[in-house]
């Protein structure tokens, strides 16, 4: 087996490779066009464009937008749930919450599951863990007849309390298997174990639904890479940013929901690592999406659950993962005007499909992408490489037709508004975000990646009052490049109601134990050895009488010492920050433990690429052209470089461009931009106008 | 509209609105992540505003869509009583005079006034609802004075200096001065928040540009609401319905009557025709009642406009009496001021729907549906929890079925609490939380699906109840059936009750065993049941959301419950065809 390291990424259009060779310390990328219809084959180009022999690797290391797509999509299995009696309707019920307040035509989240396809099972947990009510299994077996009649592919199981005692839902997951061996199989408290029972069945209902052709996909991924010759590890990519075996993904499927997203703030981290930086803003711009997470003190910033689709019709995953938050502006956001001819950009998005008016595929509403191309920024020939030519009259027409001529604006100043609204709005969105973790977002360095994250990157940072920027070596592959980044991890939760100043520490040890041990055998189980294995605890921890809880590290000596009034004042101090106000007098108590046991696997050192002067080599320096920028007045003379000639040291101030392969990184007016010897782009934004 | 020239271009307009709302969300996260109890964060009874120097509008951050003119109104009335003069850089103004707020005195509501090189630019404002202020528990009150702590205009900073003897006496009236001293430092920092990043945008596009924004702002949203008021046929049209008593004298309904004048842009609604205040606590103030106004408006006009702000309501006028429930005045009782505006807030749609059926819809359950439950544990501690709200059925539209176990129009994103959570904390058992079939009225587009929740004790506990709209329930529009109203049973000793003279419990005791089930009602349905699509109904029999009887009965379609066959020859005989 060889030394080779291969990370491939799944996005939707692109399939994006990156591998490592550990001998030779060699980074390659690759990129290929995203094949839905058979994705190995588009895994496969990636790797083959860029001369990567599978057989030589030793691990491979996939996220993949599969299990996200089936359920967004709703292609999904036919799926059965089995819920204790009385409660069969709380997934369709959900937390009754009516987001858009004054809409009446307001929406509701969809069950992926029928009601016809919910079924009572008689028993009920108290909320102790006592039994109440003993498991009725003649009838449960009557019931699993019926499921397989109604012809399910996939049962997901829910029974309340199982949190606190799983011993039900582990006898009906066996009853199940013996009935109807051909599902797929799922109960809650393997996948969490933390009370709120519609955030749970809404988890376990998800995984049951895209278990099935998730497990078929990487079967499928599995078997091509045998045929391939590869001898070594296949590895999933969670939406921790962790790792997880193959064996232990087709299981927990939606433990790999968020994969792509969260490498890029792996990668992020990477860099962070790399630079000595400890916070900073991992910023992702796609075409109908931004996305961003944070990086605090070194490490993501996670969250105990997410929503997944839109808030108001949300279906909750209660896992841990990494918080990657959305806004709707993106590369095809709609600029249009409303009543009272206001503008407004976004949410709606042009898509792929039609797509930007410029793309000439049928669109003509003006985007944040025309806007672009209008004003210079993107060049109409050279745009993906030139692979892709653009329509700067169509663009033009769009947004002179459809925006500046009913506002009595020149169509230029048009496209720079629509472009400043776009950047503002991210702006808001990021700093709404760290001002809820009690943040100061304008104190972050800001990396910046995705195909059109480069281009809006200084304005947005300008916007927040970030003050640097740094664009990645090879941003448009940085998900695959992070993956590289990833160690094995498990997470593990177990609710836990305790006042703080009575719970048996023995109880606490207990839990913690059986978390951990379940994590260091699980690691100890896969190939790939660790560097080393670390623990960390954590507790959701509240003031008695308040709901939300804060998660809260503590160092296990803590508990070694059984020192309440440490992790009281742990806990005070990480109230102060999320929250701006603590309570010191009052008493705490806890909700859930958290575990995390991370098997560190050795990190790629940085990318090094050749040193050149202040002045960038002449070959870089590929033309100029007119591009507008506000500050400068209007369309100035404008140098573009190319970002593969660069050298490390080179100095760029704005106005700029710097074009690669699938993006285009915008120097402003007043930004000085050096690569630094890993070939970052890194931009010391000027004060905004 | 405003004749005056606007100086602001287009795009600094929409960089300027983004800004206002993104102002007051934030002033909302900080006031959510900071405030002390779960009304406020679970239950979002909180507003939070940014209003211009007259006390208009700007933006609004929800919070509780009632209180959508609360707000505004107590700025005004501060700015009334202390005079313009008066309101100088580090004051903040506080109330909760719930004839001013229009509820009740738990919305306590501080204002701060924003300066900006000493010039009165902006108020930013925060209304919370505090736990607890003093007052009687466990009667039905018949006056404010029994309801708690009253505060008045005063000043609760004064140039930046607290003033300690207001914090003393809302200390002393408080059961629990802890909590209300935090979401007060809450409200605080939500006020100081408005007020910085309010002053960056006006120190980033400037003043003029940031005041014209907002006078452009509002004349978008006026601009879309009287587009989408003329589109409304001209006329007089009037709708009525009824509450079913006040606590106090069971089985007096309570009429409410509303009558709405559209004429070309404008329209014009009279409240003049609801009840007459009543004697138990189901009143409000005035703002309310203009808010029960506003908010229908809203949802007709500009559902979708953000932020709110007054342009919205520049073509609607209100008529209001005082000395109507929704327009009380002292001394009548507040506590329960949210129950009766929502059926008025209906009633207006009923009486559009001959107009504008394709914008309007059903009736929905219109209640909190919760209950409160309080006792002593075995071990001798108190305890005392709401359970629910449960949610309930909302009306059907010509092109929909009514959503199903939702929070009524009072709350927005308001959540449950996890069966789970609440059997953790306190000795109750849930029995079941089901939809309730056939609850959704029928028709064309069938109403949405009310709740059952069951909830048994483990120990003796007592329950309060305040729910509305058993005998009323919610109508149908078009020829569309009436919903399942809501209502109450009881379980004393393993046999249920279903006879309770309205859905209102006042103290009743429960021993372990005993149980109580609050039925949420559902939403009205919306044209001829006759005629919905056979296959929708015999899909709904499947799913279980209409009964086999019901689906005969009054859908007229014979559906083989089990394989979701339809008699063909039946449906047709039943459907006279």
């Amino acid at each position: 087996m060889g030394n080779l390291r291969v990370a491939v990424d799944i996005g939707g259009t692109f399939t994006d490779m990156a591998a490592f060779d550990e001998a030779s310390g060699k980074l390659v990328f690759g990129k290929a066009l995203s094949t839905h219809d058979a994705l190995a084959r588009g895994i496969q180009d990636s790797v083959d464009g860029a001369d990567v022999k599978i057989d030589e690797a030793y691990l491979f290391l996939h996220g993949t937008t599969i299990a996200i797509n089936t359920l967004l999509e709703r292609t999904g299995a036919k799926t059965a749930l089995l819920i204790t009696e009385g409660f069969r309707d709380i997934y369709e019920i959900g937390r009754i919450n009516r987001p858009d307040a004054y809409n009446l035509f307001f929406g509701k989240h969809e069950p992926l599951i029928a009601r016809s396809w919910r079924h009572e099972v008689k028993e009920r947990m108290k909320a102790d863990g006592s039994v109440h009510r003993e498991l009725d299994e003649t009838h449960l077996r009557e019931l699993s007849r019926v499921i397989k009649a109604q012809g399910a592919e996939a049962v997901a199981i829910l029974l309340l309390h199982s949190y606190r005692n799983p011993a039900h839902e582990r006898r009906v997951e066996e009853i199940v298997r013996e009935e109807i061996p051909s599902a797929f199989v799922s109960s809650s408290h393997r996948l969490s174990q933390e009370y709120r029972e519609f955030e749970r069945v809404s988890t376990v209902a998800a995984n049951a639904y895209v278990g099935p052709r998730v497990e078929k996909y990487l079967g499928e991924l599995d078997r091509h890479l045998r045929d391939k010759n590869f001898k070594g590890d296949f590895y999933v990519v969670q939406s921790t940013g962790g790792l997880f075996p193959v064996s232990e993904a087709r299981n927990e499927c939606v433990r790999m929901l968020e994969s792509g997203p969260a490498a890029g703030v792996i990668g992020t981290q990477a860099i962070c690592a790399q630079l000595g930086l400890k916070d900073a803003i991992a910023f992702d711009m796609g075409g109908t999406t931004a996305k961003a997470g944070v990086i605090s003190d070194g490490r993501p910033l996670t969250a105990g659950s997410a929503l997944i689709g839109g808030y108001e019709r949300a279906l909750p995953i209660q896992i841990p993962m990494i918080d990657i938050f959305e806004v709707g502006t993106g590369g095809g956001s709609i600029a249009r005007l409303v009543e009272g001819n206001a503008m407004r950009v976004g949410p709606q998005s042009a898509g792929s499909s039609p797509g930007p008016a410029c793309y000439g595929k049928g669109g003509t509403e003006p985007t944040v992408t025309d806007a672009n191309l209008v004003l210079g920024r993107l060049d109409a020939k050279h745009f993906l490489g030139g692979e892709m030519p653009l329509d700067v009259a169509a663009a033009e027409r769009a947004i002179r037709d459809r925006i500046a001529a009913k506002l009595k604006l020149d169509p230029l100043e048009a496209a720079e508004g629509i472009l400043r609204i776009a950047a503002t709005a991210m702006s808001y969105a990021v700093k709404g975000v760290t001002t809820e973790r009690g943040l100061d977002a304008g104190k972050f360095t800001m990396v910046v990646y995705g195909g059109a994250g480069p281009l809006h990157a200084s304005a947005v940072a300008r916007e927040i009052g970030i003050r640097r920027v740094l664009i990645p070596f090879s941003p448009g592959h940085f998900s695959a490049y992070g993956m590289l980044f990833s160690d094995l991890r498990r997470d593990y939760v177990r609710s836990c109601f305790q006042k703080l100043a009575s719970a048996p520490f023995a109880l606490f040890e207990g839990l913690y134990r059986e978390m951990e041990d379940e994590g260091r055998a699980s690691i100890a189980n896969s190939a790939v050895k660790p560097q080393s294995v670390q623990v960390t605890r954590f507790a959701d921890m509240r003031y008695i009488g308040q709901e939300h809880a804060v998660t809260v590290e503590l160092d296990r000596g803590l508990f070694e010492r059984e020192d309440r009034d440490a992790i009281k004042s742990a806990f005070d101090a990480v109230h102060q920050l999320r929250y701006g106000t603590n309570a010191p007098r009052e008493k705490a108590e806890l909700v859930s433990l958290r575990a995390t046991v991370t098997g560190q696997v050795e990190k790629p050192p940085p990318i090094r690429i050749a040193a050149g002067q202040a002045e960038p080599p002449a070959a870089a320096l590929r033309t100029r052209r007119p591009v507008y920028f506000r500050e400068a007045g209007g369309f100035v003379e404008t140098p573009i470089y190319v970002r593969t000639a660069l050298l490390a040291g080179n100095r760029v101030a704005g106005p700029a461009l710097i074009e690669e392969h699938a993006s285009t990184t915008v120097l402003l007016p007043g930004d000085v931009m050096i690569v630094d010897p890993a070939g970052n782009l890194d931009i010391a934004v000027g004060s905004r106008a | 509209m405003s004749d005056s020239p606007r100086k602001v271009d287009p795009i600094t307009v929409e960089i300027i609105r983004n800004g206002l709302v993104a102002v007051t969300e934030e002033m909302k996260t900080n006031l959510m992540r900071t405030a002390y109890n779960l009304i406020v964060y679970e239950a979002l009874d909180f507003t939070v505003g940014l209003f211009t120097p007259d006390g208009d509008t700007v933006s609004i951050g929800l919070g509780l869509p009632m209180f959508i003119r609360g707000m505004s109104e107590t700025v005004k009335a501060k700015l009334n009583h202390f005079g313009r003069d008066n309101i100088h850089p580090g004051d903040i103004l506080v109330t909760n005079d719930g004839y001013i707020t229009g509820s009740h005195l738990n919305h306590v509501t501080f204002t701060m006034p924003v300066f900006h090189d000493d010039k009165l630019v902006a108020f930013t404002c925060c209304m919370a609802h505090w736990l607890d202020v003093g007052g009687v528990r466990g009667v039905v009150t018949t006056d404010i004075y029994s309801e708690g702590l009253q505060i008045p205009m005063v000043k609760y900073r004064k140039a930046g200096i607290v003033n300690e003897d207001v914090v003393d006496i809302i200390k002393m009236n408080c059961r629990l001065p802890e909590h209300a001293m935090g979401d007060l430092r809450a409200q605080v920092t939500a006020l100081t928040t408005g007020e910085r990043r309010f002053l960056e945008l006006v120190e980033r596009y400037g003043h003029d540009a940031v005041l014209d924004s907002v006078a452009v702002i509002m004349d978008h949203a006026e601009a879309e609401a009287r587009a989408n008021t003329a589109s409304i046929p001209d006329g007089v049209y009037e709708a009525e319905s009824f509450m079913d008593d006040d606590g106090l004298e069971i089985g007096k309904r309570v009429p409410i009557r509303v009558k709405v004048i559209v004429e070309g842009e404008t329209m014009t609604i009279d409240l003049s025709e609801v009840a007459a205040q009543v004697r138990g606590y189901f009143n409000s103030g005035i703002a309310t009642g203009i808010a029960c106004a506003q908010v229908a408006y809203k949802c007709l006009t500009t559902p979708t406009f953000y932020p709110m702000n007054e342009g919205s309501f520049r073509s609607l006028k209100v008529i209001i009496p005082p000395g109507r429930a929704i327009s009380a005045v002292r001394p009548a009782p507040l506590q329960n001021w949210m129950s009766y505006p929502m059926t008025v807030i209906d009633t207006v749609f009923k009486a559009l729907a001959p107009a504008i059926p394709d914008r309007v819809i059903a009736g929905h359950h219109a209640d909190l549906v919760i209950g409160q439950l309080h006792g002593i544990t075995a071990d001798g501690t108190f305890w005392v929890t709401h359970v629910g709200p449960v949610g309930g059925g909302w009306g059907a539209k010509s092109s929909e079925d009514g959503i199903s176990v939702t929070v009524c129009i009072n709350d927005g994103d308001t959540h449950n609490t996890p069966s789970e959570q609440l059997e953790s904390k306190f000795p109750v058992l849930v029995e079941r939380y089901e939809m309730r079939a056939d609850s959704g009225g029928p028709g064309r587009q069938r109403g949405g699906l009310g709740a059952d929740f069951v909830i048994q004790a483990l120990s003796p506990m007592n329950v309060n109840t305040k729910i509305e709209r058993k005998y009323c329930p919610p109508w149908g529009l078009d020829n569309g059936n009436d919903a399942a109203g809501n209502s109450l049973e009881v379980r004393i000793d393993g046999k249920w009750r279903d006879d309770l003279p309205n859905a209102k419990l006042l103290a009743m005791r429960m021993k372990a065993g005993d149980a109580f089930m609050i039925r949420s009602g559902g939403g009205g349905g919306f044209g001829d049941p006759k005629t919905r699509d056979a296959a929708r109904v015999a899909h709904d029999v499947i799913e279980g959301y209409v009964s086999p009887e019901a689906a005969a009965d009054r859908y007229g379609v014979v559906v083989d419950a089990k394989t979701g066959a339809i008699d063909e020859k039946a449906t047709q005989k039943l459907r006279g065809k």
